[in-house]
C-alpha cells in the first residue's frame, strides 16, 4: 500500500467557488511532486469545480468525501 | 518569429474598427475620462488613468496603423513595441482595469478604452502571459464536459443534498431540482449553493417548468479574451439547451456569464439561438408581475441597496428588474449615488477577484464602493453578479463596514411565502 504524505491541511470553509479552487492552485505550487493537499470546504461547487480543476491541470483527486455539510478531499500534485 | 513581430501578429488579428478608430486619432487627450475611472480614484495615480493606461497599447498601434505616426511617431507619441511593454500591458490591461466601461460612457468622443485594452489582453494570452489561474479556469470549465462521466454523479450527489434542502424549506416533499431533464426553461447556474437553492426555491414556488444545466455559466475565456476556448464553454451549454428543449435559457447571477450567453455568443456563432437569453432577474420579476410569487418584505426587514454591476447594468441593460425584485421583497430600499449606468465598479471585474497576487490592489480599488455603500446607511448590500458579491463581502470585512452581502435571488427567497 502506497503512503499519502500530506504536506498541506487548508480549511476552505465558508469560501465560495472559484475561491477554494485559486487557494489549491496557489497551494499545489508548495509541496512536493508526490505529496497531497487535504481541505475541508462548505460550498458544494467544490465537488465539480476541485474534479475539472484537477483533470485539466495534470494534478490527482486522490478523494473526495462528504459528511454533515463538509466536504473533505485530497489532491495530490503530480508534476 | 521574434517576440515582437509574434506580438504585432495578434494585435494584427484583433484589430477591427472599434480598436482602430479608438485607437488612432480619437482621443483628444482632454483628461475627462480620468476621474470616472474608480481605480484612479482610489489610487490617485496618473498611470491609472484610462487614457493612459490605453495610451500604452495605443502608441504601438499608432505605429502601424496611424498614417502621420508612422513618418513622424515623435510627433504623435508612437512607438516601436519592446519586450518591456508587455509587462506594462499585463499591468495595464489585467490588474489596472476592470474593463467596466465607465470610462466610455465619460469620454465626449466615446473612446472604447477597455476595448483596446482588452485587445491587449487577448495578445498576452497568446503570448503566454495572461494570468495563470484564469486561464486554469477556463480550462476547468472545458475539462468539466470532457469529463462528464466522472462529473455527473458528483454533480448529482451535490444536487441531491441540496434538493432535501429545498423541500425542507419549502416544506414540500415534491419541490425537485431536476437536472438537464426535457423543460421549458433551462438554468444555467454557477458552481456554488447560493446559486442553486434560491432559484431553485424560486421556480417551484412559480410552478415553472424547469430544469438545472449540468453546466456552470461562468465563462473565464472571456476574461482572458481567448476567444476559441470562451466558445468551447459556451458550446457546451447550447448542446444541453438543445438537448432538453429549452425554449428560455436562464442565466444566474454571473455579470460576465450574461453578457456572454445574451450579447457575445450570437455574434461568436453567427446566429440566433433557438431559444430566449434572460437572466435571472428578469424572470424573477416576471414572477412577481404575474402574481406567480407571493411575497412577505417585512421578512427583510434591514435597509437594503443595490450595487449595479457593470455586466448587468451599464454593459447588460437591466437596471429596473433587480430594483422592481428588491422592493417587493424589502421593507426599506435605498438607492446608491451615482448609480444605474453611471455606477462605480465594485473593483473585483474581469477575473480579478480570481487573481490573488493582486488582493492588496483589488480592495484599494474598491475604495470608491466602500464610500458608496457608507453614504447609503444601508445594512444589507444586494447585488446579481458573484465577482461583486465576493469583492463586497471582502470590503465590508475589511472596512468594517458591518453589512450583510446578499444576490438577489437569496434575498428574494428570503421573503418567499410558501403555500
Ligand atoms: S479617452 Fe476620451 S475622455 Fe479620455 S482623454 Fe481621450 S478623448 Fe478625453
Ligand atoms: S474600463 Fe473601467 S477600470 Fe478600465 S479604465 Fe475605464 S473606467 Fe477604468
Amino acid at each position: 500500500m502506497s503512503t499519502i504524505n500530506i504536506e498541506k491541511v487548508l480549511d476552505l470553509k465558508g469560501l465560495l467557488c472559484p475561491i477554494p479552487v485559486v487557494k489549491i492552485s496557489n497551494a499545489i505550487k508548495e509541496i512536493e511532486p508526490g505529496n497531497v493537499i487535504e481541505a475541508t470546504a462548505t460550498d458544494p461547487g467544490v465537488m465539480m469545480d476541485i474534479p475539472a480543476w484537477c483533470a485539466s491541470t495534470g494534478n490527482e483527486l486522490d478523494s473526495m468525501e462528504e459528511a454533515g455539510g463538509v466536504i473533505t478531499f485530497r489532491v495530490k500534485r503530480l508534476k | 518569429m521574434d517576440t515582437r513581430e509574434k506580438v504585432i501578429q495578434e494585435l494584427d488579428k484583433r484589430y477591427n474598427r472599434l480598436v482602430g478608430t479608438s485607437a488612432t486619432n480619437l482621443c483628444t487627450h482632454c483628461g475627462w475620462c480620468i476621474e470616472s475611472c474608480h481605480i484612479f480614484k482610489a489610487t490617485g495615480n496618473p498611470e491609472h488613468s484610462p487614457v493612459a493606461k490605453a495610451e500604452k497599447v495605443r502608441r504601438v498601434l499608432k505605429r502601424k496603423h496611424d498614417w502621420l505616426s508612422r513618418l513622424f511617431p515623435k510627433w504623435t507619441g508612437a512607438k516601436d513595441l519592446t519586450e518591456s511593454d508587455l509587462d506594462e500591458w499585463i499591468e495595464a490591461a489585467f490588474k489596472n482595469c476592470t474593463l467596466c466601461e465607465r470610462c466610455v460612457i465619460n469620454c465626449p468622443m466615446g473612446v472604447e478604452t477597455p476595448q483596446i485594452l482588452a485587445t491587449a489582453r487577448g495578445v498576452l494570452t497568446a503570448m503566454g502571459k495572461s494570468p495563470e489561474i484564469l486561464n486554469q479556469l477556463t480550462d476547468a470549465a472545458i475539462a468539466r464536459e470532457e469529463n462528464m462521466e466522472m462529473m455527473e454523479g458528483f454533480f448529482r450527489k451535490q444536487i441531491a443534498n441540496l434538493e432535501k434542502q429545498v423541500q425542507e424549506r419549502m416544506n414540500d416533499s415534491n419541490a425537485r431540482i431536476p437536472v438537464s431533464e426535457e423543460a421549458d426553461i433551462l438554468y444555467v447556474p454557477l458552481s456554488g449553493a447560493h446559486t442553486m437553492v434560491p432559484a431553485a426555491l424560486i421556480f417551484n414556488a412559480a410552478k415553472a417548468n424547469w430544469t438545472m444545466s449540468l453546466f456552470e455559466a461562468s465563462n473565464y475565456g472571456v476574461f482572458v479574451a481567448d476567444i476559441p476556448k470562451a466558445k468551447k464553454v459556451v458550446e457546451r451549454v447550447l448542446k444541453e439547451a438543445k438537448k432538453v428543449k429549452a425554449k428560455t435559457l436562464v442565466v444566474t447571477e454571473c455579470g460576465h456569464a450574461y453578457g456572454v450567453l445574451k450579447w457575445e455568443a450570437p455574434k461568436w456563432f453567427g446566429k440566433q439561438f433557438d431559444f430566449e437569453v434572460k437572466s435571472l432577474l428578469e424572470v424573477m420579476n416576471d414572477y412577481i408581475q404575474e402574481g406567480k410569487i407571493v411575497l412577505d418584505p417585512s421578512k427583510n426587514s434591514e435597509p437594503v441597496t443595490y450595487h449595479d454591476p457593470c455586466n448587468i447594468g451599464r454593459k447588460g441593460g437591466i437596471f429596473e428588474e433587480p430594483r422592481n425584485v428588491i422592493q417587493a421583497s424589502s421593507k426599506e430600499y435605498k438607492e446608491m449615488t451615482p448609480s444605474k449606468v453611471e455606477n462605480f465598479c465594485c473593483g473585483g471585474g474581469s477575473g480579478m477577484v480570481a487573481c490573488s497576487e493582486w488582493t492588496e490592489d483589488r480592495l484599494l480599488y474598491g475604495t470608491v464602493k466602500v464610500e458608496q455603500i457608507k453614504k447609503t446607511n444601508a445594512k444589507k448590500v444586494v447585488t446579481a453578479c458573484d465577482n461583486c458579491l465576493h469583492q463586497i463581502k471582502e470590503l465590508g470585512e475589511k472596512n468594517n463596514l458591518n453589512i450583510s452581502v446578499s444576490n438577489v435571488s437569496e434575498h428574494l427567497a428570503n421573503a418567499l411565502v410558501f403555500s
